[in-house]
């Protein structure tokens, strides 16, 4: 697994690819936690490469997302595969994530968003 | 049937996951089921990994798939201390918090889990997937395997 952090226009981007599961969330979470402490008004997760993702990765966005509430930070996921959007389905987790279908969209819309929106 | 041994790694889950994949194809599961039983699984051996062995990476577990007419079985061993069934339960999915997926997920794709209560050594599981009347089986193991 892969992460790869840009910016773009006062968003923090991290670009994501490969499995994420209990042998490599823990360096999602790391870079995750990281750019929404960093103090910036928006982080996204680009989810486009992720091929696999389990509890543990889940539960890494599920701490970035409490993070981002306590930093108000806007926080948002982009690109999910039909998988991993499944898996998130079924914890019913999808509505408490904001999710844009792409980068486009995702950094149209996240700066009209309240940090809280979701929740 | 295979039996695959490895140590307490989190890095060799991908191995597991594929062999998983494998044999849910094989047996003419959907490539959707085919994911989903290879992330139940892989949380069951996070599970061990993380509560039974507490991280430990040198300790060794093994899974075993038996690919019958009518179901796959797979059985996880480990040889750490006994788990206590009563202590398992899938968290509620209305609290938003980290963790406390994996049992979920488990008992969301999988048919039967159960704990063979005379293995001695360490814990023994087995992870039941019942097929539809679609899904041929795998037909490279005679039906008179035993199942654990």
């Amino acid at each position: 697994m892969k992460v790869q952090v840009r910016n773009l226009d006062k968003i923090s981007i991290l670009d994501s690819s490969g499995d994420v599961d209990l042998y490599s969330s823990p360096r999602l979470r790391e870079a995750l936690l990281a750019q929404i402490k960093a103090d910036g008004p928006s982080v996204l997760v680009n989810m486009s490469g992720v091929t696999y993702i389990d509890s543990s990765g889940i539960a890494t966005l599920v701490e970035g997302l409490q993070l981002s509430r306590q930093t108000k930070t806007r926080f948002g996921l982009f690109g999910l595969r039909p998988n991993a959007r499944s898996v998130l389905e079924l914890a019913r987790l999808h509505k408490v994530f904001t999710i844009f279908a792409t980068e486009e969209e995702a950094v149209e819309k996240i700066g009209s968003i309240a940090p809280f929106e979701g929740l | 049937m295979i039996r695959i041994t490895i140590c307490s790694k989190p890095r060799l889950l991908n191995i597991l996951r594929a062999v998983v994949k494998f044999y849910a194809k094989e047996a003419g599961l959907s490539h959707t089921d085919a994911d989903y039983l290879a992330l139940a699984i892989d949380e069951a051996v996070a599970n061990i990994i993380r509560h039974t062995y507490h991280g430990r990476h040198d300790a060794k577990l093994a899974l075993e798939v038996h690919c019958l007419p009518d179901r796959l079985e797979f059985i996880l061993e480990d040889w750490g201390p006994k788990v206590r069934e009563e202590l398992i339960r899938p968290r509620p999915l209305d609290e938003v918090r980290p963790g406390g997926l994996g049992t979920f997920f488990i008992y969301s794709f999988m048919d039967e889990c159960s704990y063979d209560r005379d293995f001695k050594e360490g814990n023994r599981l087995k992870l039941v997937k019942f097929l539809t009347p679609k899904g041929a089986g795998c037909d490279n193991e005679s039906s008179s395997a035993k199942s654990g």
